[in-house]
């Protein structure tokens, strides 16, 4: 049993610390709400904070995501809850919501930690890194990476084997291992879901070979890889550690693709992929990089633009559905695909894949809501009544959706979206006061 | 000069380290006058650094504060409140660009890239010796937004405004409201026409006490700053006094003499000087096209509610923040682009959508019955040659939608989508999806070589070198070529000269940042919302246009503003009003004052933005630039060179 906590009350919940939830946050906050931000990771600042650069300005991700995250940190009308989700919510009245959250213990004691990673260096335990996406190891006592906000270590209870080295490490003494999980009666007078998007398994498509081909990963697995805070320090092949020279990447896994339930497309990994071919070029200047793509889908502002740029730095774009992928025994990969342009099938070998995957609804956050459904689209993202006159608007009044919780998008969007369900916010939180 | 300088220089990740020897930099100036901490850091805007630093000011009694890092552009503000939470004026900041300017611009010569970063920072150091403490300026914000284009996005984002709590006035050109939207019926992403949405719209705007709405209204003049903008309003009268009655409206139209070619149906048809575009349109008042008008005075022997004596009016109005909706223009195609005004049955989709909104059970243009449509993509958009080389964004979908609406609505539609790659991101790929299983065709065109439309005999024909079909050449017999014309910035867009607001490479407003801030500007207090900022659908228009609203009201709703000390001196006795620094302005922040008995510049510290602009143009150096005065200059050379 989770331990009972006080009651605690907020203007408003936002649920999701991403770009767009720390929008919506923001926003409110410097309005004057007060704002319960949560999270279920260990940091704030969903997927933007681990990219390497954005397009199509190429800013440093980090750069640009530390500064809103640590502005959202330190703001006094937010107060943040990570390892933290909403077990349930019901709304009790109109402006009347009360949710019931449960907080993971960390079994660190964060405000005295100070980030020295003596106790990462103690642990014995090492696992797979969740936040390189598998890339490389960490241990159980760990700091998620260097811009986490809070940077501070945690204890991976799982995989812990209670050998008590980190607490002899640890110079402040801020490991706990009493603490335990706390539930909390949070009452609100409206709700922001910005639960963000899951990322394609490629699994789900065995005649790619990831997971099978170790030089087959996904393209979060290489915007780590091209991260400032990367796990190596240049862009390596996991089979066998060569630097690669030849590079594809495989558009739409897992998106426009009815045989795996995902006919939409997924408005990102084009253009995410043509800014890490320019990247790479930069990184393995004599590296080929070759995009199978069906549509490029450069629709933004400076998007098209952008694809110009790669394709006069040379990257190679094929028109091409790519159907399977074999490996040699040298760890090269042969990609069998139908060139459209000639209408003839096709063989390529490259030394390293890239699958573009896919965004996913996260649906989890419609179970929360007790009392009350909360719509799906037909493709399970938040659904949008209003679509036209008031994106932000769900089907319980008073709730409102940011960023991919309601479909693919990119950075500006998920802002833009964040304002919107900000906005909204506002004026409903003002019917409440009048 | 300042005792303990902390200096510190960032890695950033690798940014600034892979290049620069970041730890010699940190040797080189240890020992610069006045340092008395210098340390590197794996990421300086970091929480936990930001954190080390707060301590750091705060324990050592710290008095100047430099951070070599990226651009100023970034992180300036960053640490200017870092220094501020440690309790230390936050003018005794400096920021030293090592990355954008050393780093990234040197990085294949990096003992030269480390020396570089020295002299920098040396420089920077220079300056934090002789910052002083400064005081923003503090005004007052008038609680009133102007909200300028009454389109969806400019009345989306008036309702928010004015239901967050503040006074909204909503000026729109035209004499009825609606922008785009209201051209339209059908729509994609939803079921709503159109004519419903802005209806909707129209009747939130009008329950609003707090909206002013103001049609055939025009921003002619502004001044001041944010917080406080002053704008002169020109406001067209409709030359009709109440709501004519129907009968007596329909009678004056009928014996209007003079024909012009009507803009709201993208002139395939005639409209009279006196008109209103659909019986339902708001505000449900014609008006009288005076530029068109030629006072015969027909209309006045009908309809005993026009009123020629009307008089434009002048307004003044005062607001805390601007935020501008004005949308886009459709493409106006080239004459002989794709045949357009050349051969007969050639439109643009705006048209299109007209056409079909005219035609009852067959499709009908010009007489004829169409029944094979040939789209032409990227009419426009994505120029090889031209300018526009963006992509319009909204125009695959919105074409596929048409095709398919078509299709339902008529009998015997075939069409022919001769595009460049179809771009129907997200969720709308299901309609491409849709119209490929009902039978539409797609070809697809090499980027440099488009397809061509021809006269054959009385046949217009469309050819193609189609990718999909192994590069087979391909022609489309069609009754109706309809060229998908992109978005464009507005024509007439004197506002954005007006309230100085730069524009992109695309020639739409620009943001101040395109990936974390895509409603603002770089003049504070203007914001941008809606496809003025570039090509957005209605949904994309509706989202910015409510983050616009939260932006401004969040500026408004301050009451006191802090402005930037960091402005233009005068120093009285030297001044002798020569005026070049009020021609050098680009802001126009000078005014000429009496002092003792002579003419003498003035600025105006809200509207003074430090550009310094004015400081080579002045003939008896009497303009200082606080922040930048010239000993601080000096020593940053020296300490340079
Ligand atoms: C490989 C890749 C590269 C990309 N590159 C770019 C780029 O260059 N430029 C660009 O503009 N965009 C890029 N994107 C897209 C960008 O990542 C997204 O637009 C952005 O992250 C969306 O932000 P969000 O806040 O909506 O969602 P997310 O980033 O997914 O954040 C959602 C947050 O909510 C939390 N959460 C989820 N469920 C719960 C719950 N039940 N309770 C509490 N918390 C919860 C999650 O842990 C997460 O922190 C890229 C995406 C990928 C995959
Ligand atoms: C052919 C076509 C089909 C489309 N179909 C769809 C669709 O099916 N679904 C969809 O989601 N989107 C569609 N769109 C996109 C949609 O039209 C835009 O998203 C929308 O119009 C943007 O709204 P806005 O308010 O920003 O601009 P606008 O609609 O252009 O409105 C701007 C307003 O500002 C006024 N204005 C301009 N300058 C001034 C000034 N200086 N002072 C005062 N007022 C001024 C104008 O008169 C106008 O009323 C389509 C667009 C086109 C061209
Ligand atoms: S949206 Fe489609 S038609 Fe419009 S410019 Fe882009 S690619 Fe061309």
């Amino acid at each position: 049993m989770p331990e009972q906590k006080e009651t605690l009350e907020y203007d408003v919940l936002v649920v999701g610390g991403g770009i767009a939830g720390g929008e919506s946050a923001l926003n409110l906050a410097n309005i004057g709400y007060k704002v319960l931000l949560l999270e279920k990771e260990l940091t704030i600042g969903g997927k933007m904070i681990l990219l390497s650069k954005v397009f199509p300005t190429l800013d440093c991700a980090a750069c640009i995501t530390t500064p809103k995250v640590s502005e959202i940190s330190r703001h006094p009308n937010i107060t943040i809850f990570t390892s933290t989700v909403a077990k349930k919510i019901n709304k009790i009245a109109e402006h009347r919501f009360e949710a019931v959250i449960l907080k993971k213990p960390r079994y660190v004691n964060v405000p005295d930690c100070t980030g020295c990673q003596l106790c990462e260096e103690a642990c014995p335990v090492s696992v797979t890194d969740q936040y390189q996406y598998g890339l490389v190891g960490r241990k159980a006592a760990y700091i998620p990476f260097s811009i986490a906000s809070p940077r501070a270590a945690a204890i991976d209870i799982d995989n812990c084997t209670l050998c008590g080295a980190c607490e002899r490490a640890c110079p402040t003494k801020c490991i706990d291992f009493t603490q335990t999980e706390e539930e909390y009666l949070v009452k609100v007078k409206s709700v922001v879901v910005a639960t963000g998007f899951n990322l394609f398994d490629p699994l789900k498509i065995p005649r790619y070979g990831f997971g099978k081909f170790k030089n087959v990963i996904t393209s979060m697995q290489m915007e780590r890889q091209l991260a400032p805070t990367r796990p190596f320090n240049t862009i390596l092949r996991p089979g066998d550690g060569k630097m690669p020279d030849n590079i594809a990447y495989v558009l739409c896994t897992g998106s426009r693709d009815k045989t795996v339930g995902n006919p939409i497309c997924s408005q990102i990994c084009c253009m995410y992929s043509i800014k890490q071919a320019q990247l790479l070029m930069g990184a393995l200047p004599m590296a080929d990089i070759t995009i199978y793509y069906l549509h490029i889908r450069a629709f933004g502002k400076g998007f098209n633009e952008f694809y110009a740029q790669a394709q006069d730095m040379g990257v190679e774009f094929v028109k091409g559905k790519v159907g399977k992928i074999t490996e040699n025994e040298d760890g090269n990969l042969i990609l069998r695909y139908e060139d459209i342009e000639s209408g003839v099938v096709k063989e390529a070998e490259h030394d390293m894949v890239v699958l573009s995957v896919g965004v996913l609804p996260n649906m989890e956050i419609s179970e929360t809501f007790e009392n009350k459904n909360l719509e799906l689209d037909p493709f399970n993202f938040v659904g949008q009544p209003d679509i036209l006159a008031s994106p932000a608007k769900t089907s319980i009044e008073g709730v409102f959706v940011a960023g991919t919780a309601s479909g693919p998008m990119d950075i500006p969007d998920s802002i833009l979206s964040g304002g919107a369900a900000s906005a909204e916010t506002t004026s409903y939180l003002r019917r409440a006061s009048l | 000069m300042k005792k303990k300088i902390g200096v510190y220089i960032c890695h950033c990740g690798g940014n600034i380290s892979d290049y620069v020897d970041v730890e010699q930099v940190r040797k080189a100036v240890e020992n610069e006058p006045g340092v008395f901490l210098a340390k590197t850091t794996m990421f300086a805007c970091a929480d936990s650094n930001q954190k080390e630093m707060v301590e750091d000011i705060a324990a050592q009694h710290l008095d100047g504060v430099v951070v070599a890092s990226c651009s100023p552009k970034l992180h300036l503000i960053t640490f200017r409140a870092v220094t501020e939470r440690a309790g230390l004026n936050k003018y005794n900041y400096v920021h030293a660009n090592i990355r954008e300017q050393v780093s990234w611009a040197h990085s294949d010569n990096k003992p030269g890239a480390t020396e570089k970063a020295i002299r920098i920072v040396k420089s920077a150091i220079a300056k934090v010796n002789r910052s002083e403490s400064l005081e923003p300026v503090k005004v007052s914000a008038t609680k009133a937004v102007a909200v300028i284009g009454a389109g969806v996005a400019g009345m989306r984002a008036a309702i928010e405004l004015a239901e967050a709590g503040s006074e909204v006035y909503l000026i729109e050109r035209e004499h009825f409201v609606g922008g785009r939207v209201a051209q339209f019926d059908d729509l994609c992403v939803s079921t709503e026409t159109g004519k419903t949405l802005v209806t909707r719209l129209y009747d939130e705007v009008m329950k609003h006490k707090h909206v002013t709405l103001f049609t055939g209204a025009e921003v002619i003049e502004t001044s001041g700053s944010v917080g406080n903008f002053n704008l002169k309003v020109k406001v067209v009268p409709r030359y009709i006094e109440l709501r004519c009655k129907e009968h007596q409206l329909q009678d004056a139209i009928d014996v209007c003499p003079v024909q012009v070619p009507d803009e709201f149906n993208f002139n395939i048809t005639m409209r009279k000087a006196i008109y209103h575009n659909y019986p339902s349109e708001y505000p449900q008042l014609p008006a009288i096209d005076i530029k068109n008008c030629t006072r015969c005075g027909e209309c006045e022997k009908v309809c005993e509610n026009i009123n020629f004596d009307q008089k434009t009016e002048y307004l003044n109005l005062k607001v805390g923040s601007i935020l501008l909706a004005t949308g886009f223009d459709p493409y106006e195609p080239k004459r002989g682009e794709f045949g357009y005004g050349e051969i007969e049955n050639v439109v643009t989709l705006p048209q299109f959508k007209r056409i079909m909104h005219y035609s009852k059970d067959k499709l009908m243009y010009r007489g004829k019955q169409i029944k094979h449509i040939a789209y032409i993509y990227c009419v426009g958009s994505r120029q090889v040659d031209g300018e526009n080389k963006y992509c319009s964004r909204y125009c695959c979908t919105a074409t596929i939608h048409s095709a398919v609406t078509a299709k339902n609505k008529f009998k015997d539609i075939y069409n022919y989508h001769f595009n460049r790659g179809i771009r129907t991101y997200g969720k709308q790929e299901v309609l491409y999806d849709e119209s490929s299983r009902k039978g539409d065709i797609y070809l697809q065109s090499f980027e440099d070589a488009p397809p061509v439309v021809e006269k054959k005999g009385d046949k217009t024909i469309v050819k193609i070198t189609d990718i999909l079909t192994n590069n087979k050449e391909l022609e489309v017999e069609a009754d109706l070529v309809v060229l998908v014309t992109g978005m464009v910035p507005r024509k007439e867009n004197s506002i954005a000269g007006l309230l100085k607001v730069p524009k992109g490479r695309d020639n739409f407003f620009n943001e101040i940042h395109m990936k974390l801030r895509p409603v603002e500007t770089v003049i504070d207090g203007i914001t941008i919302a809606g496809a003025s900022q570039g090509p957005k659908n209605i949904m994309e228009s509706m989202n910015s246009a409510l983050s616009a609203a939260t932006k401004s009201f969040s500026i408004v709703n301050a009451g006191e503003l802090a402005l930037e000390p960091t402005v233009a001196k005068i120093d009285k006795e030297n001044c002798e009003w020569c005026g070049k620094c009020d021609e050098a302005c680009p802001y126009s922040a000078f005014t000429k004052i009496e002092y003792n008995g002579k003419f003498i510049a003035e600025v105006n510290e809200t509207i003074c933005k430090g550009c310094g602009m004015c400081l080579p143009v002045c003939d008896t150096n009497a303009i200082e630039l606080i922040g930048f005065t010239d000993k601080e200059v000096e020593s940053m050379i020296d300490a340079l060179v």
